[in-house]
């Protein structure tokens, strides 16, 4: 068993240890005193630099391992390769398209695509490409045109970092199929009948999605800024968007008058 | 920063674009609602860039960028469509679009877009 440094949350607080990474299993030393079993592990997150292992032997055990990017990798793909998930051998693109742009030197890599309870991992030689749950904003099975042919795709629309990122998985029709399915249920909470809002309320989505602010939306559609209010609020309550700033509108006072009078008169005279 | 002529047949996504780059620092030369206005407007104004819809009533997209390309075989066209046509991507590129920006979209990225294309 390799040994490598890191550190692991224990009782709140973060202590340096020897982590062990054998073919099957991590040790962690003391104080932790526990091996995990790839094999049980049933979930694996990553937030920056801290990877989040859950084991689930009998009870769900969390442990957060914090290292250098190295580490990390390693450990992602020996863990990824080997735990409880639904795991198809595939061919992904992610990025392949970053806030509506292609990216035009993106290429098909050849991996594994992990389904995990909080995310789905894209996993090659090179890459371990994490999308969590919460941040896909959308999945089709679509047709994407590879060596000069039209061929059934799962396209994953995911937010990364504010940004719209779309990744594209590429296996059998009925691998697909099955992939989209099981993501359509993981993301269920997420889906809308699509009448809930109306033309207009659609537009300030769009523009929102967009970049636009609150005047600007106001002056392309030519709206007072009382009916935006009402559709932010709509939009609020459905949970499409949340409270990025809040601007204040003001006007002067007795004094405030007073002062720009005066300041108006020194700049003349 | 270039002068951009904006085709699309909905005025919602014309307008939306023309913001977009104008926050950019851009200059609107012109709007087209067709693909026959497109090609008859890039004659008359001689745009740095053309941002072009696919899907229009008339002449489509792709139409009207062989009809740009024959009138200037260096014309900047970046093809603008919507979400599961990302097919005609590689059409629009062999007939000579320099980039393709698709429907939904981000400011940022577009910009970023138009910027790689105009530096070309």
């Amino acid at each position: 068993m390799k040994e490598v440094p890191a550190k692991i949350e224990h009782n709140n607080a973060w202590i340096v240890i020897k982590l062990g990474i054998g073919e099957d299993r991590i040790a962690l030393p003391a104080p932790v005193n526990k091996e995990v079993l790839f094999k049980t592990v049933v979930d694996v997150e990553e937030k920056k630099n801290i990877l989040i292992i859950t084991d689930k032997t009998n009870v769900e055990v969390v442990y957060k391992i914090l290292s250098v990017d190295k580490v990390l990798a390693v450990l992602k793909k020996m863990i990824l390769s080997s735990c409880n998930a639904y795991r198809l051998m595939a061919y992904f693109m992610s990025p392949a398209i970053k806030g509506g742009v292609m990216i035009k030197d993106a290429q098909w890599e050849k991996g594994s695509v992990v389904v995990v309870h909080s995310g789905i991992w894209f996993v090659s030689p090179t890459k371990q490409v994490c999308v969590p749950v919460n941040d896909v904003a959308g999945i089709e099975l679509t047709k994407r045109e590879v060596q000069g042919k039209p061929t059934d795709v799962v396209r994953i629309d995911h937010l990364e970092s504010g940004e719209v990122v779309s990744s594209m998985v590429l296996c059998p029709l009925s691998t697909l199929q099955v992939l989209f399915n099981f993501l359509k249920e993981t993301t269920k909470s997420m889906d809308m009948k699509g009448t809930e809002l109306d033309g207009v309320d659609q537009q300030v989505a769009m523009l929102i999605y967009s970049g636009m602010d609150s005047h600007a939306i106001e002056n392309m559609l030519n709206i007072p800024h009382k009916q935006l209010d009402a559709i932010y609020d709509k939009i609020l309550k459905l949970g499409l968007a949340e409270v990025a700033t809040i601007r204040r509108e003001v006007q002067l006072t007795t004094k405030g008058v007073r002062y720009i009078s005066d300041a108006t008169k020194s700049q003349t005279n | 920063m270039g002068k951009i002529l904006i085709v699309d047949d909905t005025l919602f996504m014309r307008t939306l674009l023309k913001n977009i780059l104008f926050s950019g620092g851009h200059t609107i030369a012109g709007e087209a609602g067709d693909g026959e206005e497109a090609v008859a407007k890039y004659k008359e104004l001689k745009p740095d860039l053309v941002t072009m819809d696919v899907v229009m009533p008339k002449m489509n997209g792709i139409e009207a960028l062989k009809g740009i390309k024959a009138i200037d075989p260096a014309a900047r066209v970046v093809m603008c469509t919507a979400v599961g046509q990302e097919q005609m991507v590689k059409l629009a590129i062999k007939t000579g679009a320099k980039g393709y920006i698709v429907k939904p979209f981000q400011a940022p990225k577009v910009l970023e877009e138009v910027k790689n294309v105009l530096s070309t």
